[in-house]
């Protein structure tokens, strides 16, 4: 497993009375992406400005780059991440190339105006830089955007709501992006509502609702749910087997039409459940595995906190 | 969390920035123009225009020749010259106090769109998430407008002494240019228009739109004003002693300023309350 370049934990946040992030512990390694899911006022935006060394944490600690976040040394530990708020933040009355200039200056970077072409390349606008920013469709501006994050190179990248108002187009381009810079070993957080973006991107996924609610990939997190479910098909209605396997120990089944969906407690009782039909007299059609989607997860975990 | 040094490459980054946004922005820039129209227009208004339309010079209309002889104590740039020319000269001297409106102007106008601008466009938390201190930040927020302003006010000074030598008696524009100006427009001129900057970004930091922030920042218009119309009223004459007075208490004034800024200009603020 590569290093983890971001390290937050027991961090928590209050605003006066109200804590919007309580206790959350994560890591980021190098090209791997991790996505932030959960509600409105869930944290993600109080969890990415604490870990972009934009707010302090009430208590914990973060890591970038292997250098501890502090009042101190939040200037330098700054330099180490890229970061895109959900509003593109652009200087509208200025060109696409000025904008990306002003953060080449910021960043001190040797020779600005090179940096500015490579992370034009990078999101594919060469040749929209001398356009003024302010004329640019939200899809394009999100892509100067990213190019403003990835000027400096910076090995972790904090994206907020990065598809967030985009039309299918232009996040499947911001998507694309996305997957390109873990493949590049960047570590890469994600904060997202939306729950197929998180499951085709993320590498590991953190249901955030003020607490840390499960860290985990999307597939373990489906498994972590709902146990063993598996979908047998039978000629006929199925129905008419459910007695059948009352005999299997912890098993619970219902059916619909020609389908019998049956929670088990692990994957070795499926051989046993599909011989209690047989011997019942069905005739089994196909046995399918059958997981909750992610969607069923998340409300699940959320839906357990609000 | 801010750092301790300052980074100049990183405050004229965004000064840069800054001065390429508001040539890009006409509005900005009209009221301190007008300004420099507003403040020149009343001095030739009464000393030349005035005397034109009544087809009778200052000196026999007697209405300050009394003022002006007493004013030489305190103006001695005016003393080698009698007549008309003296009175002039006098109400030249006298106006050009409201060329210090310029400088207020200007910077209130600049610096208000400069922070607000950043609001606005949803530009603050990227930009924060640089290495910018929150103290380059605010030196960068006022730089540019600080350098427009004074360069416009300057413009000012030499359109009016320009207009004084087009229009006025001989030897009047020479009188306008010794230590007194010198002190109006090199030492106190920057020093309030610095004041107003600083009072501009620390009430555009709680402010949500540049009109309001404006409003608040002109209290510094207002002393000016009292201190112009007593004057006019022959209360007083200002010299360049109650100028370095002035310079002085200005000077003490940016400092007071200057600590508020620090205190205002605190990252985790801005960012919270510039919504």
């Amino acid at each position: 497993m590569p290093a983890a370049l971001l390290v937050a934990e027991h961090l928590t946040r209050a605003f006066d009375a109200r804590v919007a992030v309580r206790d959350l512990t994560l890591s980021v390694a190098a090209g791997e992406i991790v996505t932030v899911l959960g509600p409105n006022g869930a944290g993600k935006t109080t969890t990415m400005r604490m870990v972009a060394g934009l707010i302090l944490p009430t208590s914990g600690r973060i890591t970038l780059n292997q250098v501890p976040l502090t009042a101190a040394t939040a200037g330098e530990a700054r330099r180490a991440i890229g970061l895109l708020t959900e509003a593109p933040g652009l200087w509208e009355r200025l060109s696409v190339r000025l904008n990306l200039l002003t953060y080449a200056r910021l960043q001190g970077l040797p020779r600005p105006s090179q940096e500015v072409d490579a992370a034009l390349a990078q999101v594919g606008l060469t040749d929209r830089a001398d356009d003024l920013a302010g004329r640019l469709s939200k899809g394009l501006k999100q892509r100067v955007a990213i190019a403003r994050a990835l000027i400096h190179r910076p090995p972790i990248l904090l994206l907020d709501e990065p598809t967030s108002g985009l039309d299918p187009a232009s996040a499947r381009h911001m998507r694309d992006l996305i997957v390109g810079l873990r493949r590049d070993g960047r570590a890469v957080l994600v904060s997202t509502h939306n729950l197929a973006e998180a499951e085709e991107l993320s590498d590991r996924i953190a249901v955030l609702n003020t607490t840390l609610l499960a860290l985990d990939s999307p597939a373990v997190l489906r498994q972590r749910l709902s146990g063993t479910q598996v979908a047998i098909e039978v000629e006929g209605d199925a129905a008419r087997w459910l007695p059948s396997l009352g005999s299997i120990p912890g098993a619970s089944a219902a059916a619909a039409g020609a389908r019998l969906t049956v929670d088990l407690p692990g994957l070795a009782a499926v051989p046993d459940v599909v011989a209690a039909l047989v011997a019942a007299g069905a005739r089994v059609v196909r046995v399918l595995p059958d997981q909750r989607s992610l969607e069923e997860v998340y409300l699940n975990l959320v839906g357990a906190t609000s | 969390m801010s750092g301790s040094g300052l980074a100049w490459h990183r405050v004229l980054a965004v000064a840069r920035k800054d001065a390429a946004e508001l040539a890009r922005n006409p509005g900005a820039i009209l009221p301190a123009v007008a300004m420099v129209f507003g403040s020149l227009f009343p001095a030739f208004l009464v000393v030349i225009g005035a005397p034109m339309i009544a087809g009778e010079s200052l000196e026999r209309s007697g209405d300050f020749a009394e003022e002006a002889q007493a004013a030489i104590g305190a103006i001695p740039e005016i003393a080698h010259l009698a007549g008309n020319a003296l009175i002039q000269a006098f109400l030249f001297h006298q106006f050009s106090l409201l060329l210090l409106l310029v400088p207020v102007v200007a910077a209130m106008a600049l610096a208000t769109h400069a922070v607000i601008g950043e609001k606005q466009s949803k530009a603050l938390e990227p930009l924060l998430a640089t290495p910018l201190t929150t103290v380059e930040l605010l030196a960068a927020k006022t730089l540019t407008p600080f350098v427009f302003a004074l360069a416009l006010s300057w413009a000012a000074a030499l359109l009016y002494v320009a207009g004084i030598g087009l229009v006025a008696e001989p030897g009047v524009w020479r009188s306008i240019l010794g230590p007194r100006s010198f002190l109006m427009f090199v030492v106190l001129g920057p020093l309030v228009e610095l004041a107003a900057l600083q009072l501009s970004v620390i009430v555009s930091s709680r402010a949500s739109d540049p009109r309001s922030a404006q409003q608040l920042a002109s209290l510094l218009i207002l002393p000016i004003t009292i201190v112009f119309v007593g004057q006019l009223m022959g209360a007083y004459v200002i010299g360049p002693a109650a100028l370095l007075l002035g310079a002085l208490g200005c000077g003490i004034l940016n400092a007071l300023l200057l600590w508020v800024g620090v205190k205002v200009f605190d990252r985790e603020t801005i960012l919270m309350r510039w919504k």
